[in-house]
């Protein structure tokens, strides 16, 4: 018996050890390949305020099909195009589009959250941010073809980091492209939801 | 005999090359930049930093009435930090459960590339008691030292009024009682 205990001791403190390693080790963004300082905007711009938005259909991370015109007559809609999965401001992004469901929620607004990856890479990527409460869709094949309607698409195959403000009726109300190396303020995304929704 | 040297081989593997996995704060002992932040609008905030400036002055971080000042660093977009938010609520407690008169302990946090609207909405969705600044272009995060949010920075407050760096940590650290107790002890508090 006590032989056992005195094996078994060792090995609970594994365990625990084991236990703490996993959290401590789980606030490092060691799996993040940081591409640097890249070029600011890198497309051109195929759509403008005022127009109807281009239609599309893509595959989402939870494994539906979302088309952008079944939001039509019901809800407003913004589009938040980042670069790709596993870079450093995109994956911060979004988390902080997760906790800010409110403002989206006040305006009556859809999130669709959009990059050129597949979706088994937007899968891994997307669980470590917790649990998403809008949809991450995958515009990887034909690659990037719903970036570049928009012309968001940039020349190196990524994505800007972009948002498009669409309201009930479809019409582009607001476009923001900004910096791909720059996270875009909240208050910025607060300022067109409110725009769009004319609250 | 054989027994017990498997015994002390799984020993030894336990403590020396499981356990320093978790053992992320050290000691540095270097003086605590002594930044420049803005005395808050809020009254609580201004009583609780023991500030007399008026809203909108500077002040420093040696302005701040307290014997051990822990700094937060954090963003609004680190998940990471959402997911620490109750426990940083719950350190900030004990702290002032813990602090007298005459050994105060206080904690800030620093929103890493966070706008005064960000820092207001972390604020605001994890009912965040202390005070909370933002650190929009990331200067005091680089000046700090920062790797990677959430990040905390411990320090005391010397004879002279300068802090020195007792503790750094990079990532959450989950345990709040052993953490505030770690923070104690590296500030030679017995």
């Amino acid at each position: 018996m006590k032989r056992l205990v005195l094996l078994i001791i060792p090995w609970l403190l594994l365990l625990f050890c084991g236990t703490q390693a996993t959290a401590a080790a789980k606030p490092f963004t060691e799996y993040i390949y940081n591409p640097g300082t890249l070029p600011a905007i890198a497309s051109e711009l195929k759509v403008s305020v005022g127009q109807t938005a281009p239609d599309f259909t893509l595959s989402s991370v939870a494994g539906t099909s979302v088309t952008l015109s079944q939001f039509r007559g019901k809800h407003n809609v913004v589009l938040s195009f980042v670069p790709a999965a596993w870079t450093p401001v995109c994956s911060d992004q979004w988390p902080g589009y997760n906790i800010a469901r409110s403002f989206f929620d006040n305006h009556d607004a859809i999130l669709l959250g959009i990059t050129v990856d597949n979706i088994p890479t937007l899968y891994a990527w997307t669980r470590q941010m917790g649990e998403l409460w809008f949809d991450v869709l995958s515009d990887f094949y034909p690659h990037g073809h719903v970036a570049d309607s928009y012309g968001v698409l940039r020349t190196d195959g990524t994505a800007e980091r972009a948002l498009i403000f669409i309201n009930k009726e479809g019409i582009l109300t607001g476009i923001y492209v900004s910096d791909i190396n720059v996270r875009p303020p909240l208050e910025t995304v607060v300022a067109e939801l409110a725009k769009m929704s004319g609250k | 005999m054989k027994r017990l040297s498997s015994l002390l081989v799984t020993a030894f593997f336990v403590f020396f090359i499981a356990f320093p996995i978790i053992v992320s704060a050290d000691e540095t002992g270097e003086p605590l930049p002594n930044l420049t932040l803005k005395v808050p609008d809020n009254d609580a905030y201004r009583d609780y930093l023991g500030l007399k400036g008026q809203p909108g002055e500077d002040f420093t971080f040696e302005d701040i009435d307290a014997d051990v000042l822990l700094i937060q660093l954090f963003s609004m977009y680190c998940p990471f930090c959402q997911e620490e938010a109750p426990n940083v609520n719950a350190l900030h407690q004990a702290m002032l459960d813990f602090s007298q008169q005459d050994f105060k302990v206080k904690i800030i946090g620093l929103g890493a590339n966070n706008s005064e609207f960000e820092i207001d909405h972390f604020r605001n969705t994890y009912d965040v008691k202390f005070p909370l600044f933002p650190d929009q272009d990331m200067s005091m995060y680089n000046t700090l030292g920062g790797k990677g949010t959430p990040g905390f920075i411990g320090s005391r407050k010397g004879d002279d009024n300068h802090y020195s760096i007792v503790l750094r940590q990079s990532g959450g650290f989950y345990q709040v009682e052993e953490f505030f107790n770690e923070l104690l002890r590296k500030s030679g508090y017995n």
